[in-house]
């Protein structure tokens, strides 16, 4: 049966970073994995693709004009056979990115790309609009996860996130359900403990915990997964067990959004003076 | 919002800024109006405007060009599309381009503004009603007309009079011009400008000459005051309206002119009573109207009528029509009493 995740979270958390390993992963374990990028920005598959920014869907509309692209033309092979697409979208400040998002979609719909073991949706971190929650649409990923460190900040814009899936969720025909939280640390003192708690309060759990290791930028800087580039790294493992857990994870919640109020509490009983 | 209002609002308060706007810009003459959004913007408000031209026999198309804008400029921007569209406009040698913003630019953030702004040799004006912000086809007249007004300059009052807002897409907006400048001429008062109706940029430019602006009603008192402040010119706020209005109408024109009206009011009063004896057959009738669908000008110019020929408000009596806008001046009376006599069967 195919699986179709989506990673979502606040800007700069580390989503791109944590699909591009994940995707890695899962496909040495095994798994046909296609990775879309859903973001102007274009850089979810970078690392997959050794450093080549691949022609995003919306480049290619721009350029042809028309819709008569290929398969080959907006799906590219990375690292360990892992298919990458990236939608890209207009310059910064003109235009309409939600609306490329949408287009996109359409278009791999037309040809018949959304297929695989996993399909990856990374999507970037404001979602501002509903292009950006085109993921979340019926037909698409089923599982989102929430991407956080234990930043107040960080847990605040996962806790909106919760608020559109629990919004989506009541929607007769929608399938999109919290599949769990990711801890992508800061390495903040008592982090992971904050997480794992913040989970459980909006009816979640946390599937992983990822520490903040200097091997990341490492491998961004040789253009490589961290799984590609130290395969024997700790780090590399650790996105291993994220993959194993991903692929068993049989929870879909609907979450609890908290109020303001309960999430500063929380945040603030962690603190440390 | 169509749910609030069942049945829909039709009236003006409603509706889209572009056809409120496109109904002032388009009476620009040999100016090209462009719509920047997709086609169908432009279709559906040309179908609406050449409908209302060919009922009074005016067979020119409106001059409303679209920026035709697809998916794919709703993704990337508009911007380039319609810097494109301004230069392919120029060539066709209009005086005055004036480019209308849509629902979806204005919702993209198109800096419509500044594209305009570039130098384009003739005047380009922005109109960024973008559709459904900021009110409905009112508001959208009402800013078309504001920024129109932008393109005059203040001058030394020559003692003739503008008419501003004339309501292009209504019936009878000829009968009504027609007759304002009638009385206006029994004291002697020409039109400057009619702003705007088939009026050039030479003659806009020329605004400022008039020594009073007459409004075509209150509804663009805002405007009026605009017009005051920019360019020191009072002004009436409204075309006359019934009988007594009509009289107060030349009254209030002649104090802001300086003019004695008393014998132009006379004239006038003889007209109307002369007018009136044409009716008899109205009198005493019982009539059946709905003083509440009725603005308050012209809500007395209906019940004077009611008075002056001794009919009766009933409910069951015979239901006559009282348009909306309520006609103008005597000439306007003459033709409701008209209606009225068809419909009362007298
Ligand atoms: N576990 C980690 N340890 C160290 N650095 C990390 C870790 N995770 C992510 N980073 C670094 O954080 C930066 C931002 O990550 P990334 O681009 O993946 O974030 P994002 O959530 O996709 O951002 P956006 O919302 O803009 O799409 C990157 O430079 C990345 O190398
Ligand atoms: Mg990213």
């Amino acid at each position: 049966m195919m699986k179709q995740i989506a990673l979502y979270g606040k800007g700069g958390i580390g989503k791109s970073t944590t699909s591009a390993n994940l995707s890695a992963a899962l496909s040495e374990q095994g798994c046909d994995i296609l990775q879309i990028g859903c973001d102007p920005k274009r850089d979810s598959t970078r690392m997959l693709m050794h450093g080549r920014l691949i022609p995003t869907v919306m480049d290619l509309v721009r350029e042809r004009g028309d819709r008569s692209l290929t398969l080959n033309e907006v799906v590219y092979e990375g690292y360990h056979g892992v298919r990458c697409v990236e939608a890209g979208g207009p310059e910064p400040g003109v235009g309409c990115a939600g609306r490329g998002i949408i287009a996109t979609f359409q278009i791999l719909e037309k040809l018949g790309a959304l297929h695989a073991d996993v399909v990856v949706y990374d999507v970037l971190g404001d979602v501002v609009c509903g292009g950006f929650a085109m993921p979340m649409r019926e037909g698409y990923a089923e599982e989102v996860y929430l991407v956080t460190s234990g930043e107040l900040m960080s847990l605040y814009a996962a806790n909106n996130i919760c608020k559109a899936i629990s919004r989506l969720s009541s929607r007769a025909r929608s399938r999109c359900r919290l599949a769990g939280v990711i801890c992508n640390a800061k390495n903040l003192p008592r982090e992971e403990e904050l997480v794992s708690e913040f989970a459980e309060k909006i009816g979640s759990t946390m599937i992983q915990f990822i520490p903040r290791d200097q091997v990341v930028q490492n491998a961004e800087l040789n253009k490589r997964t961290v799984v590609e580039y130290a395969p024997a790294s700790r780090q590399a493992e650790v996105y291993r067990s994220l993959a194993r857990q991903i692929l068993n994870n049989r929870r879909l919640d609907i979450p609890i959004p908290l109020e303001m109020d309960d999430l500063e509490a929380l945040a603030y009983g962690y603190l440390r003076e | 919002m169509i749910w609030k209002h069942w049945p829909m609002d039709i009236s003006g308060n409603e509706g889209c800024t572009l056809t409120g706007a496109l109904s002032v810009t388009t009476e620009v003459a040999n100016s090209i109006t462009l719509i920047h959004g997709p086609a169908g913007c432009a279709h559906h408000n040309v179908s609406l405007l050449q409908a209302v031209h060919l009922a009074r026999d005016r067979i020119s198309m409106p001059r409303i060009r679209s920026t035709d804008l697809k998916e794919e400029e709703i993704i990337f921007g508009g911007e380039n599309a319609l810097e494109e569209a301004i230069r392919e406009t120029t060539r066709m040698g209009p005086d005055l381009i004036c480019v209308l913003s849509t629902c979806v630019t204005g919702t993209i953030g198109d800096d419509v503004g500044g594209v305009c702004g570039g130098d384009w040799g003739i005047p380009v004006l922005a109109l960024e009603n973008a559709g459904f912000l900021g009110g409905g086809f009112y508001s959208g007249s009402l800013q078309a007309l504001i920024s129109l007004a932008g393109l005059c300059n203040p001058a030394a009052g020559n003692g003739t009079v503008n008419l501003i807002g004339e309501k292009s897409l209504e019936y009878e907006v000829e009968e009504q011009y027609l007759e304002t400048k009638r009385l206006l001429a029994l004291m002697g008062v020409g039109v400057n400008i009619r702003f705007v109706r088939h009026t050039s940029l030479p003659e806009i430019r020329r605004m400022g000459e008039a020594s009073l602006n007459v409004l075509r009603d209150p509804g663009i008192s805002a405007l009026g005051s605009h017009l005051q402040a920019r360019l020191s010119i009072p002004y009436l706020d409204s075309f006359p309206v019934g009988m007594e209005g009509t009289l107060r109408f030349l009254e209030k024109a002649g104090d802001y002119l300086d003019l004695d009206s008393s014998r132009a009011i006379k004239t006038e009063r003889t007209h109307q009573r002369k007018i009136l004896s044409k009716f008899s057959q109205l009198k005493g009738k019982r009539i059946r109207l709905d003083p509440s669908l009725l603005a308050p000008n012209d809500r007395e110019g209906a019940f004077e009528l009611l008075d002056a020929l001794d009919m009766a408000l009933d409910p069951q009596g015979f239901r006559v029509p009282v348009p909306d806008p309520f006609p103008v001046g005597t000439s306007g009376l003459l033709r409701l009493l008209h209606r009225w006599r068809r419909f009362a069967h007298a």
